[in-house]
């Protein structure tokens, strides 16, 4: 049962079922303007200067980072928690809107979906160049081994980390995967090129649409959300422990898992709707992701704001409440106000603040402003995880310990790779993936109207 | 799908009549709660103090579970649980009364709370460091003002929603729908704080950051069971005619979905204490961690976790009304075990309990039920014009 009358409906434009499919796959058929050529270029570039700075971290050392005795986690620490947070709404927004039964999900979820697969590899990369020296990476399995009785640490968040991770990947690339089946089938139905009917029928898995295919389909997309829905709490919760299990100052704080788990959500969000935008106005896809789709994340992205900007004033509050020298100091001096604060300010701003405009109607109607606004949430949560990981480690408990930390050109470069690689996934994503999953458009068409009851 | 729907339904009884039975019942147990409060303080009135504590936090906290309730409906815009509205606007009549019990609360300060002595404050640094915030009269200034705001915005919401059945059009849904967002972040706020005040506060050297977010998550869930025990009381006295298993299936994802998120908040803020292993914070648990108070500290996450988690998993049983009848029953031992871990450890330090302690549980519970009743009574259990209300009429879902 759905109002619509008052909810509205959730493909404008009067579709017909054959519409959708060809609106939806226009552009996997035609060649690509000349703006996707221009970003591919740039974004390759940028991935290409990722490359060559990873080349050296790998063959020197991490002794090109400017990381130090005191300082131990810098730059790569916050870009893994940075796309990990990204990487977390794909799956958010995919399970959580399937779960509370919310139907606009549907021209939105394919295209969060893949940004989750990208970032999160964009994500692993971090800990793994960590290690030092990459090639012996694959001790942290935990298998019986040659190495005496050498396993991996049990106890430490790290591993946990390295499990959570690899599960969190397997599971959302299996579901996305899952969730194209029919797309692709309807493509290769649909397709004139031998070249394509071949390729796109591989990857279709000898899909028909039969009852019984519709129906295990159905089920298989149940479990494995059901799966999922449990990892997007676990992944960030276990990435929240890497800090909150220690005893420094700043990190050791009960708040910190479901904190975490907000704070990817909300970047992840934001980085859905950043790609919304730009998707709608290039491909004219205004019918598919409606004005509705937009308030409804901008109305998300508010309440989150809310939650964000609770949580900061709770641990500033508690800083000071819990009387602890060592918490005061690394509230007050070192981020409210001190070295750090403009990064802390710009967490508040940027993440509390800025997303209020929401509460205006023409904001949220407005391209710039949501563009804007949500570019303006992953600089904020950047700052976040800047914020937590240096400015406790740079001042700790002994003052003799205290030093800067300023990234050199190769973090800065890997940083950018990792930009570079991820816009070059999306752009490919655009190019040969169908954007919004054909099938389940077709299935809210109707939704609320004569037809459908 | 116009309004004929409504029509077509059959009979539907809409005005709740509080019958004889229920007003001697609940007469009776606020008797024996008068009683035993007078019976405590003859006997023992530091005991007694902090039982009045865990109950008036208890029942507040089941009304605020009814407040958080009705205005995420509004702000989700669920259509699903629109013909419910009455029953947490009911719940929320409770909010007045828990002020006036709070307030009282002023004479029982010192037998409460550690850092109400001044000799007690005077050779502890710590607690010299907290005495801005934590004072008696900043304390009971906080307190009247939190009351003032919850009040306010309740008897907004409410009026809101009788005028609302008065008038067609969604002039009154949208407004709901406004204050119910403004509402739902001074919540955040005051009902943070409120706990760090009321119950945190008991163990005053003591912090968690996540302390205030657990215990409203607790009020959330243990309110919303008893917002579905009100609803399948009435539907088995012939009101809600229309509740069927899909109504059924989602009250019980809420529950399932709380349990969850209180299960996981409970094991954050445990699992960080025990692992940083630094005294201050783990003093909290290893008293909690003794003979006797063991059992309750397990017992806890069994009851409000693993009950509703194992009970409410399968599809079947989620829309069962007696699973969901056993799960609420265990919810409301679940928030006294929660609430009497957190109160009496830092109060009487004694695991107690008795003729004091029952007897006082009881008589709230009738004068809850009582209030609670009365407003129900006031208005149509079923409200008009809600723009939802057609979907929660019909409501089906795959």
């Amino acid at each position: 049962m759905y109002n619509r009358s008052i909810r509205g409906p959730l493909v404008e434009g009067n579709k017909t079922y054959g519409q959708i499919s060809s609106d939806i796959m226009a552009p996997i058929d035609a060649r690509p303007g000349m703006w996707w050529y221009l970003t591919m270029a740039i974004a390759s570039v940028a991935a290409l200067f990722g490359f060559y700075a990873i080349y050296i971290t790998v063959s020197k050392g991490i002794g090109t980072w400017g990381l130090n005795n005191s300082v131990g986690w810098g730059w790569e620490i916050i870009n893994f928690v940075w796309w990990i947070g990204i990487g977390h709404a794909g799956t958010a927004f995919s399970i959580f809107l399937l779960i509370l039964r919310q139907r606009w999900r549907t021209s939105i979820n394919r295209a969060a979906e893949a940004m989750t697969v990208v970032a999160v590899g964009c994500a692993a990369l971090f800990p793994a160049l960590h290690m030092g020296r990459v090639w012996l990476a694959f001790f942290i399995f935990p298998y019986p081994n040659t190495r005496g009785p050498l396993w991996v640490n049990f106890n430490s968040p790290l591993f946990w980390d390295f499990i959570a991770i690899s599960a969190y990947l397997l599971i959302s690339f299996s579901f996305w995967y899952m969730g194209m089946l029919p797309d692709f089938a309807t493509i290769r139905d649909k397709t004139t090129s031998k070249v394509k009917k071949a390729v796109y029928g591989f990857f279709s898995m000898g899909w028909t649409g039969g009852s019984h295919q519709w129906i295990r389909f159905e089920s298989l997309s149940f479990i494995l959300g059901g799966i999922a829905a449990v990892l997007v709490v676990s992944v960030h919760s276990i990435v929240s422990t890497d800090f909150a299990v220690g005893v420094i100052p700043g990190w050791h704080t009960t708040l910190f898992p479901p904190y975490f788990v907000v704070g990817a959500i909300f970047s992840g969000f934001a980085m859905v709707m950043t790609m919304m935008v730009v998707v709608r106005k290039v491909y004219k896809l205004n019918d598919y992701i409606t004005d509705n789709h937009m308030d409804a994340i901008a109305r998300i992205l508010t309440f989150i704001s809310l939650i964000m900007g609770t949580a900061y004033a709770t641990e500033v509050f508690m800083a000071w409440y819990s009387g602890n020298e060592y918490e005061m100091f690394t509230f007050f001096r070192n981020r409210v106000t001190g070295e750090y604060s403009v990064q802390f300010w710009g967490m508040v701003i940027c993440n509390a603040i800025i997303p209020q405009l929401f509460w205006f109607r023409k904001i949220r109607k407005s391209t710039w402003g949501l563009l804007w606004i949500s570019l303006a949430i992953n600089l904020g949560m950047w700052f976040e995880r800047f914020n937590i990981v240096v400015t406790s480690l740079a001042n700790d408990f002994l003052p003799s310990n205290w030093v800067s930390y300023t990234p050199t050109i190769i973090e800065i470069g890997i940083y950018v790779g990792t930009i570079g690689l991820f816009v070059v996934g999306v752009l490919l994503f655009f190019r040969y993936i169908p954007m919004i999953a054909i099938s389940e458009v077709k299935g809210v068409l109707n939704i609320g109207s004569k037809i459908d009851d | 799908m116009e309004n004929d729907n409504i029509q077509n339904m059959p009979f539907m009884k809409e005005n709740l009549r509080l019958t004889m039975p229920f007003k001697v019942i609940t007469g009776i147990l606020i008797a024996l709660g008068l009683a035993s409060v007078a019976f405590g303080f003859i006997q023992d009135p530091g005991r007694t103090w902090a039982n009045y504590l865990v109950n008036n936090y208890y029942f507040f906290s089941i009304a605020m579970g009814g407040v958080f309730f009705f205005v995420i409906q509004y702000i989700s815009q669920a259509g699903w649980s629109a013909g419910f509205k009455r029953v947490p606007e009911a719940m929320m009549a409770w909010i007045p009364f828990a002020a006036v019990f709070f307030l009282l609360l002023y004479f029982g300060t010192h037998s409460i709370y550690h850092w109400s002595h001044d000799e007690a404050v005077a050779d502890d640094k710590l607690l010299a460091h907290k005495s801005p915030f934590l004072n008696v009269s900043f304390f009971y200034i906080r307190m009247v003002f939190y009351f003032a705001l919850w009040i306010i915005f309740a008897h907004l919401l409410r009026k809101f929603s009788l005028k609302e059945d008065l008038e067609a059009g969604t002039k009154w849904f949208e407004k709901s729908e406004m204050y119910s967002k403004v509402f739902v972040f001074i919540l955040a706020i005051t009902f943070s704080f409120a706990g760090i005040d009321w119950i945190m506060s008991i163990d005053a050297h003591w912090y968690s950051t996540l302390f205030a977010l657990k215990n409203m998550v607790a009020a959330f869930l243990h309110g919303s069971s008893i917002l579905i025990l009100i609803v399948l009381l009435l539907n088995g006295r012939g009101f809600f005619p229309f509740l069927n298993k899909y109504h059924l299936h989602d009250f019980s994802r809420y529950l399932f979905m709380l349990a969850i998120v209180w299960g996981y908040f409970w094991f954050a803020q445990f699992m960080i204490i025990w692992y940083g292993n630094i005294p201050e914070e783990t003093i909290y648990y290893s008293v909690r961690w003794e003979k006797g108070w063991q059992t309750l500290f397990f017992l806890d996450i069994i009851v409000n976790w693993a009950v509703p988690f194992f009970l409410l998993l399968p599809i079947k049983a989620s829309r069962n009304k007696y699973v969901i009848l056993t799960v609420i029953f265990f919810l409301i031992i679940g928030q006294y075990i929660d609430l009497y871990l957190q109160i009496m450890p830092g109060t009487t330090g004694e695991l107690k309990f008795g003729m004091i302690e029952a007897g006082m549980f009881l008589g709230y519970a009738g004068l809850f039920a009582l209030v609670v009743g009365i407003s129900l009574s006031k208005a149509n259990l079923i409200p008009k014009n809600h723009p939802y209300l057609d979907e929660s009429l019909n409501h089906h879902f795959q």
